[in-house]
């Protein structure tokens, strides 16, 4: 059982690499805001969430290490905080940059603005 | 390509470096007499505060006057923002009352979040101010995290609803003060019974019911929590005063 906790964690930390790679490339080369908010989430989901489970359940799987319960513990609470926090505060980047209208781009079908006619 | 030349010369220079600096630097094999002195006096001695949180017993025990002055620096910082954003009854009234441009705050998804993440930061510097004497952290780092929680009403809902639900400046001022009061009591106690001032044993006990609570500095954990959390919230609520107001105070329109 600890086995599998252990390598499970390590490959959630693995993954959390692969996250934050993929979105710093995508934070630099996606073409507007809206698209490189989305590259900057996967950044804070996939790669500071899913490690910072991964380092949980690393911690709970390991016999070695000194107050393994407390820094499990200590991680998920981190862990969710972040999940909440996150989208959150990617919503409210991009409520605000719609509302100023900061940013030029060509959108398919824009669900706000046509919300906000019928109000 | 060019700037891929200097990046590669630096990076060669600092491993050089390292590599060459290395295997000089002297081992470090045994503790040094300066830090066994420290380890027996604050956590295995019979006067000590067996916190095995060596740190924050030396920062309260034998440095205790220097965080003391610490902290109250800390506390001019907060007073002389305090002073810079001074308002008379009358314009502190006014700045209480909704502006007309207020259109309640950010969006429901934010403000939902808010309310769950306000009293899970609550929880986490609780934690952090509390097992300060366990744990790394204590009362500035707690308190620190504490004033994140208003902050974040702010951000999300407004001064206003901070306001009307009973955190206002005055109330956030006395907090700081029971704080900065509370410290300076537990500092002075071990004089009524013939100790140095901020001596921590014997005076204080070490264990309550066999829980470690690491004599004085729990105490001093808790107040600082209290001082360092409610005095940031007091300059947040100054801050959040929308600059029209702060407009209409020049103008004296609010005055006459």
């Amino acid at each position: 059982m600890s086995e599998v906790l252990f390598y499970l964690g390590a490959i959630m930390i693995i993954i959390g690499g692969i996250c934050d790679l993929f979105g710093a490339i995508g934070l630099l080369r996606f073409p507007n805001f809206y698209v490189r908010l989305h590259a900057a989430t996967v950044g804070t989901i996939g790669g500071a969430v899913v490690p910072l489970f991964g380092v949980g359940f690393l911690a709970l799987g390991s016999n070695f290490l000194p107050h393994k319960y407390a820094i499990a513990g200590a991680s998920f609470v981190t862990g969710i905080i972040v999940l909440l926090a996150a989208p959150a505060g990617a919503h409210a980047l991009a409520y605000a940059a719609h509302k100023a209208k900061l940013v030029q781009w060509n959108p398919k079908c824009d669900h706000l603005t046509e919300v906000k006619k019928h109000d | 390509m060019k700037k891929l030349i200097p990046l590669v010369i630096i990076l060669v220079a600092i491993l050089g470096l390292a590599y060459y600096i290395a295997p000089k630097l002297p081992q470090q094999t045994d503790v040094r007499p300066l830090g066994e002195f420290y380890l027996q006096n604050s956590y295995f001695g019979d006067y000590s505060a067996r916190s095995p949180e060596v740190v924050t017993s030396i920062l309260w025990d034998y440095r205790g006057v220097d965080t003391l002055f610490e902290t109250a620096v800390f506390f001019l910082a907060i007073i002389g923002s305090l002073t810079l954003f001074r308002l008379n009854k009358r314009q502190e009234k006014a700045a209480k009352q909704k502006t007309e441009e207020f259109t309640g705050g950010l969006t429901i998804v934010v403000k939902s979040v808010t309310k769950i993440i306000v009293v899970m930061i609550l929880a986490v510097s609780a934690s952090i101010a509390l097992h300060g004497h366990l744990t790394p952290g204590g009362g500035f780092q707690g308190g620190s995290a504490l004033a994140v929680a208003p902050l974040l009403i702010i951000a999300a809902y407004s001064k206003y609803t901070l306001e009307e639900n009973g955190l206002d400046k005055t109330r956030a001022l006395i907090l700081r003060s029971i704080g900065l009061l509370g410290i300076a009591l537990v500092a002075l106690v071990p004089l009524l019974s013939g100790g140095f001032i901020m001596q921590n044993q014997p005076v204080f006990p070490a264990e309550i019911d066999s829980q470690l609570i690491g004599g004085s500095l729990i105490y001093y954990n808790f107040f600082e929590f209290l001082a360092v959390g409610a005095g940031f919230t007091a300059v947040f609520l100054l801050l959040a005063i929308p600059e029209s107001i702060f407009k209409r105070f020049l103008r004296g329109d609010v005055d006459e």
